[in-house]
């Protein structure tokens, strides 16, 4: 009996305008968008490969270990033509430093592109889907209960012996057929696209992930399926329903996700916070610096200048690097003598002893600023957008936008993942350094008894998480979806069971 | 008869489910962006003066030194003036740089300082936050997309339906024209979907107006007149839009799925799409091409002038001749080569711009950013005044220069400029104005591309309506 209802519904749903519109406004958006988002891809993979390129020539120039920075840079995404998340949006290039510990906050721009292009919004397919597919899920239900009502049919199937609850199943089946059938076929392109494409290179654990992107995009249709059924259900005309579904639609898509953000204040509070945290941190500072003068003072040799006086031909620097808004502050010194001054090489050895003290109290000086401005960042940056996603996820676009980001791993975790990484690569050059007797080496400062041999450097390289943590970052808001499609199924029996025909 | 038959339509409008939820949806969404804006619009008042006045005490300071202090240092950061109807349209303020700085240095030696030159810092809004990235709820978000969705929302019946229900038959069998009907239709729907917004703007502009930290002075309350006026225009083309889809189609619902997919299309979509095909497709080039370049000019002037300098002996005419010459050819070259990238991106701009003109949301909320002067042509004139300013600003030295006597008129080097400390008052200061004439000079094009859809979707609604079979 199931099986002939859900044939009638579907030959039903098949042969309808809205059925050929849906199919082709999806496919034409998802195609037209893909091929442009695949390109812009593209010009993002090359500005990266030119700064690998850049920060490779920068390292072979540096002949001593204090006369730079060392540089690494964020690969884009793939996965962020589907969600691009904060992918585009955060810095994606950091330092790695001794006395500075890399954080989200001061991560540079690979500084390509026009700026003021970002005035125009760009888009990508989850947010095509979130848009046509929830439309598109309400127009094939408004009618679905109400529309068979007036014309009387609903009467005619009940007469025979079938349960209600097989109607709405076959209603939904039959529904949701139909409505894949323009998601699959639209993903499917997309992924031919993005195969073809030479310079994008999909592993298994992507096409693991890009299922769960499809998984997360049928429960969210599912969902809107549901409230447009609900709605049927519990109106009488389908004009009403069409009313009602398109003013539910408006406000969870295009109304909540912008009003709430925007009424939500941000945390002012936290200004108190910020200044206390960068005292602390400027304190913690001025302890080295104290130490540091302390320790030159003590000396034999007169003067403070990083170079003691030894540059001919180089460069030597020292500063204090600040920039309260993201709490950052650090000091910085070292040289780059290429060629040294002859009567300046007595206090070689002076100069050795000093960054033998200096480099080490940075690093620990560098590691217990950044226990104090971790939890103050959180607090600061990352609560807020905490709350921001948590009221986002009243409306069921937040919550299937929370679970591709996730799936991408353009979400805030994705990120973190990648400055995590980069604090790792940070212990690790210290330690090589530490193997290498960098700090009390001549050539740490010097280069005229010959350059650093940089080959025996690690590499950065960055690995994205494995596709569990994905899947584990993603499966509160599944489950969210999944809760609510079952919620809304059991609403929809209730009403419907209870309703006189 | 027209009145009668818009009355008709109001009449059934009024007592409908969709104009309650209308009234509902534009009066929470035009609170919010009034709560918003008394929210945030003091603290960006407050922090523009707090920066203009550093400027000018920045200013005064180098002008109690001396001329040559003055003109070495130069005016410092000039601030773009927060609109005061920034709740109308935020106009992607936050994409652009609050400022341009008339004070870059890049180089100093022992005996000469580079001269300042205008700078334009990007604006990188983004980097440190990772709140969720959504649209602004202002004016032009409301008018765009929710009343764009509402005029729909209202019309994609008013042929269709009435056909269905067999009463179009009964009105067309009385002695009335068929263009009576449909002007009546549309008036009646221009009424019933403006009644709502109205009660939503007057809220909000009742909520911001009767707040003590924000004050409409009477050229505010015009543009907010002529914004209004623009968003009825706008509604209009919504509402002929949806007359003509319901005429030429034969029931409401196929009528309503064509007319969200339009909008879907025309409106979400098509704005964000077309710029990603325009405007990526001419990449700028990257930055550190454009450092290279600065470097390299740096480098031949360098080269040029330092042996041509070495020659002359210290502290004579010739060496400060060549010493003025090369620092204001320095200035004069590393200036032009900002100008010319500031003027690529904003090319590449112009052209997205011109190409997302198609989508009748985007013409807009252009039209509502030059009325409520934001966003990127309120940007080009903060631009133009600065250069206008800048100009005024080097005149000034000139002058002032050339009226002490004892000054040798050679810019560039401080042995070669006036000594005298500046009285502070008569140095220029830099006034970020806004015009409305020019205004309405960078909107005419818009504002005529957008009747020229309006009165072709109305005539096509006609044609539509007078072939339709009853």
């Amino acid at each position: 009996m199931l099986i002939t209802l859900v044939r009638r519904e579907l030959l039903d749903n098949l042969m309808t305008f809205r059925f050929a519109a849906a199919v082709f406004i999806t496919l034409l958006l998802v195609v037209a968008n893909t091929a442009v988002l695949i390109k812009d891809y593209e010009r993002r993979l090359e500005a990266y490969n030119t700064a690998l390129k850049t920060h490779q020539q920068q390292l072979r120039e540096r002949k001593t270990y204090s006369g730079g920075l060392l540089e690494i840079a964020r690969p884009p995404n793939p996965l962020s033509i589907f969600n691009v998340g904060l992918d585009k949006q955060l810095g994606d290039e950091t330092w790695i430093y001794h006395s500075y510990v890399p954080t989200l906050w001061d991560a540079r721009m690979l500084g390509t592109t026009n700026p003021l292009l970002n005035l125009f919004s760009s888009i990508d397919i989850v947010f095509i889907f979130e848009v046509v597919l929830s439309l598109m899920a309400l127009i094939f239900a408004y009618d679905a209960i109400a529309g068979e009502r007036e014309r009387g049919t609903l009467r005619l199937v009940l007469t025979h012996p079938v349960s209600r609850g097989q109607i709405l199943l076959a209603k939904y089946i039959s529904a949701m057929i139909c409505l894949l059938v323009p998601l699959l076929m639209s993903l499917l392109l997309a992924l031919i696209l993005l195969t073809t494409s030479t310079t994008i290179s999909l592993s298994t654990s992507d096409f693991l992930r890009i299922g769960g992107i499809i998984f997360s995009s049928v429960a969210y249709l599912s969902v809107f399926y549901f409230i447009g059924m609900l709605i049927s259900a519990v109106t009488r005309r389908t004009g009403t329903a069409l009313m009602l579904s398109m003013f539910v639609w408006g406000f969870s898509v295009l109304v909540y996700p912008n009003v709430i953000v925007a009424a939500i204040a941000p945390p002012y509070t936290s200004q108190a916070r910020m200044v206390s945290t960068f005292d602390q941190i400027k304190q913690i500072w001025d302890e080295l610096d104290r130490e540091r003068k302390q320790f030159l003072a003590n000396d034999a040799v007169p003067g403070e200048d990083p170079s003691f006086g030894m540059v001919k031909s180089g460069f030597a620097y020292e500063y204090f690097y600040e920039d309260s808004s993201v709490l950052y502050y650090h000091y910085g010194a070292g040289a780059h003598v290429e060629e040294l001054n002859e009567e300046s090489e007595p206090s070689v050895p002076h100069a050795q002893d000093y960054y033998r003290f200096l480099v080490p109290r940075s690093v620990d000086t560098a590691e217990q600023t950044w226990l104090v401005q971790r939890p103050a960042l959180e607090a600061i940056f990352v609560q807020p957008a905490i709350v921001d996603r948590i009221l986002l996820r009243f409306s069921p676009v937040g919550m299937y936008d929370a679970a591709t980001q996730a799936w991408a791993g353009t979400d805030l975790h994705g990120l973190r993942d990648f400055f995590e990484a980069a604090r790792k690569y940070r212990r690790t050059v210290i330690d090589y350094y530490y193997d290498k007797n960098a700090f009390r080496a001549r050539e740490w400062f010097s280069a005229d008894k010959g350059a650093v041999d940089w080959d025996s450097l690690p590499q950065f390289s960055f690995q994205r998480s494995d596709v569990r943590i994905h899947a584990e970052r993603a499966l509160p808001d599944m489950l969210l979806l999944l809760m609510m499609n079952l919620l809304l199924f059991m609403v929809i029996l209730l009403v419907f069971t209870k309703s006189e025909v | 008869m027209i009145w009668h038959i818009a009355k008709r339509e109001l009449y059934d409008n009024l007592s409908s489910l969709r104009f309650a939820l209308a009234t509902v949806l534009l009066l929470g969404l035009m609170l919010t962006n009034a709560v918003v804006h008394l929210r945030e619009h003091p603290e960006r008042v407050q922090r523009y003066r707090d920066r203009v006045s550093q400027y000018q005490n920045h200013i005064a300071s180098h002008a109690a030194n001396s001329l040559y202090d003055l003109a070495q240092e130069g005016p410092g950061n000039l601030h773009k003036k927060p609109s005061d109807l920034r709740f109308c349209a935020e106009g992607g303020e936050a994409f652009m740089s609050d400022r341009a700085w008339a004070g870059h240095h890049r180089w100093s030696t022992d005996t000469l300082k580079s001269f300042w030159i205008l700078t334009y810092p990007s604006a990188t809004p983004n980097r440190d936050n990772v709140r969720p990235d959504v649209t602004k709820v202002d004016w032009g978000f409301v008018i765009g997309y929710v009343l764009s969705l509402i005029a729909l929302l209202f019309t994609f019946d008013s042929i269709s339906g009435e056909r269905e229900h067999g009463t179009l038959r009964l009105t067309l069998a009385n002695s009335i024209p068929r263009h009576t009907v449909l002007i009546g239709k549309f008036l009646g729907a221009l009424i019933s979907v403006n009644i709502p917004f109205i009660l939503a703007v007057l809220v909000n502009l009742l909520v911001i107006s009767t707040s003590s930290d924000v004050h409409l002075g009477a050229e505010a309350w015009g543009r907010l007149g002529i914004i209004f006026l623009i968003a009825v225009l706008y509604t209009c083309l919504f509402l002929a839009l949806g007359l003509l889809v319901s005429a030429r189609v034969q029931r409401s619902a196929v009528s309503l799925v064509i007319l969200l997919l339009v909008w879907v299309v025309f409106v979400v979509f098509m704005p964000s799409t077309l710029v990603s095909i325009a405007g990526k497709s001419t990449p700028s080039g990257p930055t550190f091409d454009f450092s290279e370049r600065s470097w390299k000019i740096h480098g031949e002037l360098r080269d040029e002038y330092s042996p041509r300098r070495h020659k002359e002996a210290e502290g004579s005419i010739k060496r400060i001749q060549i010493d003025g010459a090369y620092v204001t050819k320095d200035a004069e070259q590393q200036e032009r080569l900002h100008e010319e990238r500031l003027n690529q991106r904003i090319a590449e701009v112009h052209q997205a711009r011109t190409i997302t003109r198609i989508s009748p949301v985007t013409i807009v909320q252009n039209l509502i950013e030059s009325f409520a002067g934001t966003g990127f042509e309120r940007h080009l004139q903060f631009l133009e005044n600065v250069r206008a300013y800048v100009r005024e600003f080097r005149t000034f030295i000139v002058d002032t220069d050339s009226a002490d006597p004892e000054s040798l008129h050679i810019f560039g080097v401080r042995t070669g400029m006036s000594q005298e400390p500046v009285n502070r008052e008569a140095i220029p200061k830099f006034e970020d104005t806004l015009n409305l004439s020019k205004d309405f000079n960078t909107a005419t094009m818009e504002l005529l591309l957008l009747m020229l859809f309006v009165l072709v979707l109305l005539s096509g609604a006609y044609l539509a309506f007078v072939r339709v079979e009853v």
